[in-house]
């Protein structure tokens, strides 16, 4: 078995009107968890989507623990444990919370003891099981994606922006779950955020995006990791 | 690296030599073609003015309609009613266009009032517009001897025109349709039918009364239909109750599916290729052109879902709109004067509940010109349906909300920008398939109705909005299309555009989501000017307390449908309740620090 979560090699991609990523190649092990960084515009969403099936590849191939994922359909990767919070319009609003939960799993069966290990992260949900998706507020509804995506216990978990909108005793419960998921499940992670402190904090390491190109890396935990970032941030 | 695709244009040197060979074709016909194929050609020019109608309103609009032929069969049955009852004489064929005309007008002014009224589903006015020709059909077959019933009128008198020169009139007539119609959805105001295919809620909360202009649009298209049936009656001396028929409004949704929907030359070549083609084949195989026509149809919508002509015209740069970057000006706005005891917003004793769940309780809240309140609170305590009750009126269940001294009543969305309402929603709410640069001049409708004609070289924008567009870099990226565009960027230019609107009240639900850091102090500063120097009221939903805590005047925290409390940002966080509901341990050890 491959000890790299993701590969991705040379990946070219975009959209109808314009390319966003050229060539980028990037590694993610087992286990990581990495965050995604950069201004906006500079292909962080769009890497998120290519690597979930959602954007045609123009060139490069993608890996997940070794198995080549590249003209992959999107339903056939989340089949293989990847699971993706995107950044909108990603819940059911017709469907009611439990079954937009329900969905995430593979075998419904397993509902009441992976809804009991997310039900401490957001306890709202508990008493609300049957209220339709769509009447939650906007940051209910990413709390109610991230949940999902929880549900899942993927192996790979992509979170788009997920602390966006969120109050921010929420975020730090969000912290702590995603903390203790990777410790007891070895989930790997990629997330992009404009928090940066909060990424930081969930990832080991980060990488800068600017116009599709990786021009910063390095390991969060270290001091000077806050100050490179934001010298990139810059306006 | 974002790269712009080159896109073809059409350059004015293609556009003659279009000219020239459409104006040829028209003239030359007669000496070319057969009498046969004349008078198929005839025939097929008043199809494609009536399917021009229909992409308008289908490609355009987004308004899938089956009704068209309705008022197709009433324009011909206009004419053959009136000649066959009142004789053939020049006051007749008068007295004959003006019904053609009114009926029309009439019968789509009554379709429209009942298809898009507030909050009626797209799918309801499909439904409407089947339903239509089926009724108009039936009506036909039931009228006697008065209307011909099932084998219609025949052997009426008519214009004494040659086929020559019957061909001349009506190529001349679908030409100068064709380009009416190619000039205003080119024009600046042919951009808003395309914004309201995007996204009718962006629309009405910029002041865009989104139904007045479908029923105008649907009365215009359907005065248009009733002519070209006017003409096809006329010229064919033959009408029957299939005319105005549901198949002949089905296949004219064939017809444009195949030519290319959204395009006007395809539609206008398709449906007259089609129509030659039929009038050639159907005869020799029956049955197998219906089928062959029917996969062709199929196959299209799987494979070229643009339709089978604009590829073949790509090259000359036809059926893509020409994206000329306008320039940016700024637009003087009036500083507001002090607030003279009136407050921008004043809410009293609102309440919102669906069902027995009380979303909001007995809300009263007041700011004044030059306020920036921040509204902060546990996700779900209510601060999004408060903006909603504030911008529409028929959301609150109870309780008063008065802008700018007008009390909205149940008034609509478009009515509460009109007194001075701007807002920015929670997810970026713009219009996908449209400009940056158009974007923002829909947004600025209110204040500079877009011209029916033109397209405008400069594009007026307040200093502020200036500023939001400079900040986030937009001002470089004014020809891009708005969905290609991060999520962040979308969210910098629905901000843009409701500051474009020259509102006096905004309301801003997490403008800075998705933004960068330095990205949000920016704006911040852009915010502050709102407030400080240019004298508007904003209320700002935040999560980031440290960018409220840069910016904002008052806090007002809501917890649970009730406003909790209000004061500085120091009270505010100073007070247990935040801490326990909102901020969390980090805050709450920030502030013991």
């Amino acid at each position: 078995m491959s000890t790299c979560a993701l590969q991705l090699s040379s990946v070219t991609t975009g959209y109808a009107s314009s390319v966003v990523l050229r060539g980028t190649s990037l590694t993610v092990a087992r286990g990581e968890s990495v965050a995604l960084l950069g201004k906006n515009g500079m292909g962080k969403s769009t890497l998120l989507k290519t690597i979930m099936g959602y954007l045609p590849k123009k060139a490069g191939t993608i890996h997940l623990h070794g198995a080549d994922i590249t003209r992959m359909q999107p339903h056939r990767i989340s089949r293989m444990g990847v699971a993706y919070a995107a950044q909108e319009h990603a819940i059911f609003t017709d469907l009611s919370i439990r079954d937009n939960l329900r969905l995430g799993l593979v075998k419904n069966a397993t509902f009441d003891e992976r809804f009991a290990e997310i039900e401490p992260i957001f306890p709202l949900f508990k008493t609300r099981l049957k209220q339709q998706a769509g009447t939650l507020s906007g940051g209910e509804q990413k709390m109610l994606l991230v949940a999902r995506a929880l549900m899942m216990r993927p192996c790979v978990v992509l979170l788009d922006e997920i602390t966006e909108g969120l109050q921010p005793s929420v975020i730090e419960r969000i912290a702590d779950a995603l903390l203790w998921e990777r410790q007891t499940h070895g989930t790997t992670m990629m997330l992009i955020e404009q928090n940066v402190p909060f990424a930081l904090k969930v990832a080991d390491r980060y990488l800068v995006l600017k116009q599709g190109e990786i021009v910063d890396q390095g390991e969060s935990k270290v001091s000077s990791a806050m100050v490179s970032i934001f010298n990139h941030l810059k306006v | 690296m974002i790269s712009r695709r080159p896109r073809c244009r059409l350059t004015v040197r293609n556009a003659l030599a279009f000219g020239f060979v459409a104006v040829g074709l028209i003239v030359a016909g007669p000496w070319v073609f057969d009498s046969y194929l004349l008078n198929i050609l005839i025939k097929a020019f008043f199809f494609a003015i009536v399917a021009i109608t229909v992409d308008v309103l289908w490609g355009y609009t987004g308004y899938l309609t089956f009704g068209q032929s309705a008022f197709f069969g009433m324009g011909a049955y206009a004419a053959g009613l009136v000649f066959t009852h009142q004789g053939f004489s020049a006051g007749s064929a008068a007295l004959a266009l003006a019904l053609a005309a009114a009926v029309s007008a009439t019968t789509a002014g009554l379709v429209g009032w009942l298809s898009f009224y507030r909050g009626a589903s797209p799918f309801f006015a499909t439904v409407i517009s089947l339903v239509l020709p089926i009724v108009s059909t039936q009506l036909l077959l039931s009228g006697g001897d008065w209307t011909g019933s099932s084998s219609g009128l025949t052997g009426y008198a008519t214009f004494d025109l040659s086929l020559e020169a019957w061909y001349w009139v009506s190529g001349a007539l679908l030409m100068c349709i064709g380009l009416l119609a190619w000039m205003v959805i080119r024009s600046d105001a042919g951009r808003v039918l395309a914004s309201i295919r995007d996204n009718e809620e962006r629309c009405s909360y910029l002041g865009i009364n989104v139904p007045f202009v479908k029923i105008v649009l649907l009365v215009a298209t359907a005065v248009v239909a009733g002519i070209a049936g006017f003409g096809y009656g006329s010229f064919s001396g033959v009408v029957a109750p299939e005319l105005a028929g549901f198949v002949l409004g089905t296949e004219l949704i064939v017809w444009i599916a195949l030519g290319g929907r959204g395009t006007l030359w395809g539609p206008l070549i398709g449906t007259i290729l089609i129509n030659v083609a039929t009038a050639y084949l159907s005869s020799s195989m029956p049955f197998v052109w219906q089928l062959i026509l029917g996969l062709a149809f199929v196959v299209v919508i799987v494979l070229l879902p643009k339709g089978l002509i604009p590829p073949l015209l790509r090259p000359f740069g036809l059926g893509r709109p020409a994206t000329d970057t306008p320039t940016l000006v700024e637009r003087s706005v009036r500083l507001m004067p002090a607030a003279a005891g009136e407050p921008a917003f004043a809410l009293s004793g609102v309440t919102k509940s669906f069902g027995s769940f009380k979303v909001l309780e007995g809300i009263n809240l007041e700011a004044s010109a030059g306020e920036l309140v921040g509204l902060i609170g546990p996700n779900g305590a209510g601060k999004t349906t408060l903006m909603r009750c504030m911008s529409d009126g028929a959301d609150r269940t109870s309780g008063q909300v008065r802008l700018c001294g007008h009390d909205i009543q149940q008034n609509s969305p478009e009515d509460c920008v009109r007194f001075g309402l701007g807002r920015k929603f929670q997810n970026a709410n713009v219009f996908e398939s449209l400009t940056v640069a158009e974007c923002l001049r829909m947004a600025g409708y209110i204040l500079e109705r877009p011209s029916i004609v033109r397209r405008a070289s400069t594009l007026a924008l307040p200093p502020y909005a200036i500023d939001v567009i400079r900040v986030t870099g937009l001002d470089g990226k004014l020809d891009l299309v708005a969905r290609d565009l991060s999520h962040g960027q979308q969210q910098a230019l629905e901000l843009a555009m409701v500051l474009a609107l020259a509102p006096r009240i905004v309301l801003l639900d997490e403008p800075t989501a998705g933004l960068t850091k330095a990205e949000r102090t920016q704006i911040g500063h852009v915010l502050s000017s709102l407030a400080n120097r240019y004298k508007l009221c904003c209320l700002l939903v935040e999560h980031d307390l440290d960018f409220v805590e840069e910016i904002a005047t008052r806090i007002v925290v809501m917890h649970q449908g009730k406003i909790a409390m209000q004061g500085t940002f120091k009270e505010v966080a100073e007070s247990e309740l935040v801490k326990t509901i909102y901020a969390g341990s980090a805050r709450a050890a920030l502030e013991a620090a």
